[in-house]
């Protein structure tokens, strides 16, 4: 058995055992992690959660053939051998030249104001900041280049993708930003990535996509056109999955401010019927394109999400074919 | 149940503000933040329903709370039938006192005073005793203390009214004291009843005007117990100008120039207009006359110019709101004829001859005309010399049938005046007086003579009697005719001189009278002639001989006039005298004052002879119609009581002084308070109660 299919199984366990329950010592409730005021110190915390997991999964070795890790064998340089990996896992590991494993990580998070709303006691925002933030870090631990932009309607902060000292602490004080738009406009950033990002990259996309899919499906394209890849995570809440509501009162759109009366048991089906309809618009624009799709309730433990991330990559990886320079 | 005050009920409208609150409430409370509604669709309103449900209670608590506010408010009452005063409960004596003055013709002034009088007449109780009493110059009953009783309860003030109603103001001027003083003097008539009266009151009913007469009371001391409320009738346009003839003065010559009578026009001070015009009403061609006169001020003028040969008797004022007093009635006055007859030396260009200074002391005035005939004593005398004549003046020894002659003239009533120039015309004033062998002698000093004692008693010496014009010792006697005054029958030495002579002699004679004066005016005699008393005493002797009509006055609307010459010469034929409107009213024999003038215009007197016209204006105080101070009457003793509100009905009040009393004893309103605060407080508890079950489970919900 390779190393890939025990993480696809193992993975496939943990998403069949909800957090809490089982395995859920293994994994961080999100509103624990939430309690965490600083972002990095979350994403830290989820990043190390995940490779503490990695170390008693039976997975040893993986990431040697994931990316750019492989175990040392004698005859290679020392001088690459990963020595904080070493003092974390007590083993040798050898970090692949940077030319030949460097990987281009774009994380384009929406920070509009729909994305402001959580039942939870956090928001889909804080959420979203926090999965970028652990993906950054993560990346960024593999000495990867990691760039962001946020995006409401308009374009919030841009940060071109690099690996340098300093660069993740600035990703992370963008990503701190609050929301402040008044609505989401998908195909601008887009347009604005495909403008900027000449070199072939990774293009993680993180919105709660609750915005008209009009353009989205062109610029997805355009993007993988340019021959990027392209992972979409939609992060939504378990509210606005479920429309849990019992009282009848009025609803305020935290975009716009429109309200209107409702009573939810009235409208419940008919709401869950365009939701649906609407999420799966977007998967079938992800699967005609290629393009990953993921969708995050805010309940479910960050670990899933990054552990989502790298089997969607390995997927990508069995499925697209790399374009070889 | 009646209300006090009923439009407070319209605060019980405000229900409608928890009604509305209540609706506001349900759509703004509790809003639930979205992500996107992008999925939603709005529910229409099915659950409000169950929420006013909810609240039902506490809505209908808060509206009653309002309604019971408003209810007190509106102050309620248990309605009670009201309970009318007894019928034989003491009444109050009224003198109802309309002014039908001249100035009450202005427009719209009577018709108000009839309303008023309609209105207090209305008011008055079955038990009140009511006379009506009418003033312009003279006080007319309408209706009298009895003749009220006498009517029927039921219609009598309607009768009074309709009686009223005929009236019209006359043209009188305002005596308002004297009409105040016999109004106050009526009660003494229901007085003497004995009836137990609640007051005296009068009710003056007038314009009030400037012009009004009220000095009678000055010296009235008004009676206890009597008040007057004054009704005030104002016009519709307050100001006024006024036309007077203004009467020259007798003695003025008569002149070319100003041959036009005078003209006063008044303006009243609150005046809009300052541009008059006079003009002749009833002459043709006459040019009219601008004049000018300011607000409060009077400009005299004369009467425009009459074309020649055309005469006019009635002038009118243009440009005046009000035309009641802007047309003047005159009548040209015309020099009486005097004949007065000289006996003596007859050379009028002889300034050493007493004619001389007769001719230039006669000179024809406005008043009358003296023509001086004279004759010569020793040409034929006969009575029929002396007819007509008002005077004889003798100054020459007249033969003794001459002499007869005017003894006759005087014992029919004549006056002869002897001026001794000589001695020997004492016996003719012997002959004349009746006196046989009169004789007078001669006496001529060094020095001169003055006048040492005058008796100022005497008709003729009476206008002298003023300090500044009784000094007679400028005139100097030369020379003097000493007469035994004492043998005259009935002699009255009127003046003596210095030395204790009689200067002048008053003999009466039967019905006439002779005054002999002992000296001359001429030069030779003395001074007298050129003494400033010469004139007036000549004058004064003309008066006495009866040759003076007496001064020309203006007639006034109401002022008598005498008319005893026409009478006299009319004899039994009687007088018939013609009023202005056509009527004619025949004098009663032994009647020689002419009283009915009772309207403005000319007059005519037809007698023997050339008819008299004589003209009759209105008063000129009448013209003065600026609103009085009721306090004038106040300053004169008169109590005043403020006007009773005649146009508020006095049943309504009562009903509502009776429905005020009901609501102060029941006092509704406080239960009804009290119930509006009971409420409250159970819908403060509702309200508390139904937060706090609410409260739990929005918070089991969020």
């Amino acid at each position: 058995m390779s190393a890939a299919t025990r993480l696809s199984e193992t993975m496939d366990t943990r998403r069949d055992h909800p957090p809490g329950r089982g395995q859920a010592g293994a994994l961080l409730d999100p509103q624990v992690l939430m309690a965490i005021k600083n972002l990095e110190l979350r994403a830290r915390v989820v990043v190390e959660g995940f490779w503490h997991g990695l170390h008693r999964s039976p997975c040893h070795g993986f990431s040697v053939e994931f990316t750019e890790y492989r175990q040392y064998s004698p005859g290679d340089d020392p001088r690459y051998l990963d020595w904080r990996l070493y003092a974390r896992s007590d083993r040798y590991y050898v970090k692949k030249f940077e030319d030949e494993t460097n990987l281009r990580c774009h994380l384009l998070v929406d920070n509009s104001r729909s994305m402001a709303y959580g039942s939870l006691g956090y928001t889909k925002a804080q959420y979203a900041n926090t999965l970028a933030a652990t993906l950054a870090y993560f990346l960024n631990l593999q000495g990867d280049a990691v760039g962001l932009l946020t995006f409401d309607e308009q374009i919030r902060a841009y940060l071109p993708a690099r690996h340098r000292p300093g660069h993740l602490r600035h990703l992370m004080l963008d990503l701190e930003e609050p929301a402040a738009g008044t609505a989401t406009d998908l195909a601008r950033p887009l347009r604005r990535i495909v403008e900027t990002v000449k070199k072939r990259a990774l293009m993680v996309l993180i919105s709660d996509l609750l915005a008209p899919l009009g353009a989205l499906e062109k610029e997805l394209g355009s993007l993988v056109a340019c021959g990027h890849e392209v992972l979409l995570f939609q992060i939504l809440d378990p509210a606005e999955l479920t429309f849990s509501f019992d009282q009848a009162v009025m609803f305020r759109d935290v975009e716009s401010g429109q309200q209107l009366f409702i009573d939810p048991a009235t409208v419940r089906k008919d709401y869950l019927r365009k939701l649906n309809a609407h999420l799966a618009a977007a998967r079938s624009v992800c699967r005609k394109l290629g393009i990953g799709y993921r969708q995050f309730a805010t309940h479910r433990p960050l670990e899933l999400a990054l552990f989502d991330f790298l089997r969607e990559r390995m997927q990508r990886g069995k499925t697209v074919p790399r374009r070889v320079r | 149940m009646s209300f006090l005050t009923p439009f407070f009920l319209l605060g019980g409208l405000t229900v409608a503000l928890p009604i509305v609150f209540h609706l506001v409430r349900r759509s703004s409370k509790e809003q639930i933040p979205f992500s996107s509604l992008m999925f939603l669709e709005p529910t229409p309103p099915r659950v409000t329903r169950r929420n006013r449900l909810e609240h039902l209670l506490l809505l209908v608590l808060r509206c009653l709370v309002i309604g019971l506010l408003a209810l007190g408010f509106a102050r309620p009452f248990l309605q009670k039938p009201m309970v009318t005063i007894p019928a034989g409960s003491a009444g109050r004596a009224l003198v109802l006192l309309l002014d039908t003055s001249a100035s009450m013709r202005r427009d719209g002034l009577w018709s108000a005073c009839l309303a008023k009088a309609d209105a207090v007449l209305r008011q008055t109780s079955p038990a009140d005793q009511v006379a009506v009493f009418t003033f312009d110059r003279l006080v007319r009953p309408v209706v009298g203390f009895n003749q009220w009783s006498a009517l029927g309860v039921a219609d009598r003030a309607g009768l009074v009214s309709r009686q009223l109603a005929e009236l019209k103001p006359g043209w009188g001027g305002t005596h308002l004291g004297s009409a105040l003083v016999t109004a106050a003097e009526a009660f003494t008539e229901v007085d003497k009843r004995g009836q137990e009266l609640a007051a005296h009151r009068i009710v003056l009913i007038s314009d009030l005007q400037e012009g009004s007469r009220f000095e009678l009371l000055q010296g009235y001391d008004w009676p206890r117990g009597i008040d007057v409320q004054v009704e005030t009738v104002r016009p519709k346009r307050p100001t006024n100008a006024g036309l007077q003839w203004v009467t020259d003065l007798d003695d003025a010559r008569l002149s070319e120039a100003d041959a036009g009578p005078r003209l006063r026009i008044s303006n009243s001070s609150n005046a809009q207009r300052e541009q008059f015009q006079v003009r002749w009403g009833d002459a043709a061609g006459a040019v009219p006359l601008d004049v000018y006169v300011p607000p409060g001020q009077s400009r005299v003028v004369s009467a425009p110019r009459l074309p020649p040969g055309t005469s006019g008797e009635r002038l009118v004022l243009t440009g005046d709101d009000d035309p009641f007093d802007d047309t003047v009635y005159v009548v040209a006055p015309k020099a009486e004829p005097v004949s007065v007859l000289f006996v003596g030396a007859a050379a009028e260009a002889d300034p050493t001859q007493s004619l001389y200074y007769l001719e230039r002391a006669f000179q024809p005035t406005r008043r009358q005309a003296v023509a001086l005939r004279t004759w010569t004593a020793s040409a034929p005398f006969s009575a029929a010399v002396l007819g007509g004549a008002r005077l004889v003046i003798v100054t020459d020894r007249l033969p003794a049938a001459a002499a007869g002659a005017v003894g006759a003239y005087v014992g029919a009533g004549g006056t002869a005046l002897f001026v001794l120039q000589s001695a020997a015309l004492a016996e003719t004033v012997g002959r004349v007086a009746g006196v046989q062998s009169l004789t007078a002698q001669e006496v001529a000093g060094t020095n001169y003579f003055m006048l040492g004692q005058v008796d100022f008693q005497h008709p003729l010496f009476a206008p002298f009697a003023d300090p500044r014009y009784n000094d007679f010792t400028k005139i100097r006697f030369w020379k003097y005719r000493r007469l035994d005054a004492g043998s005259l029958p009935g002699a009255r030495v009127l003046a003596r001189f210095d030395s204790g002579d009689a200067a002048l002699v008053e003999v009466p004679r039967a019905k006439g009278r002779l005054l002999v004066l002992t000296s001359g005016w001429q030069p030779a005699d003395s001074q007298l002639a050129l003494s400033s008393k010469f004139v007036p005493l000549l004058y004064a002797i003309l008066d006495l001989a009866g040759g003076l009509k007496p001064p020309l006055t203006q007639v006034q609307v109401g002022d008598p006039v005498d008319l005893g010459e026409a009478v006299a010469t009319a004899g039994s034929q009687g007088v018939l005298v013609r009023k202005p409107d056509g009527t004619e009213v025949r004098l009663a024999a032994g009647e020689t004052h002419f009283a009915e003038t009772e309207q403005p215009g000319i007059y005519t007197v037809a007698a023997v002879g050339p008819p008299v016209r004589f003209a009759v204006n209105l008063e000129a105080r009448e013209s003065r119609t600026a609103p009085l101070p009721a306090d004038q009457l106040q300053r004169l003793g008169v109590p005043l009581k403020p006007p009773s509100p005649i146009a508020a009905p006095r049943l309504e009040q009562k009903r509502h002084l009776h429905d005020a009393e009901l609501e102060n004893q029941q006092k509704l309103w406080r239960w009804l308070t009290i119930g509006a605060l009971v409420v409250l407080v159970a819908e403060m508890w509702l309200a508390g109660w139904l937060t706090h079950r609410a409260a739990p489970q929005s918070a089991m919900t969020t």
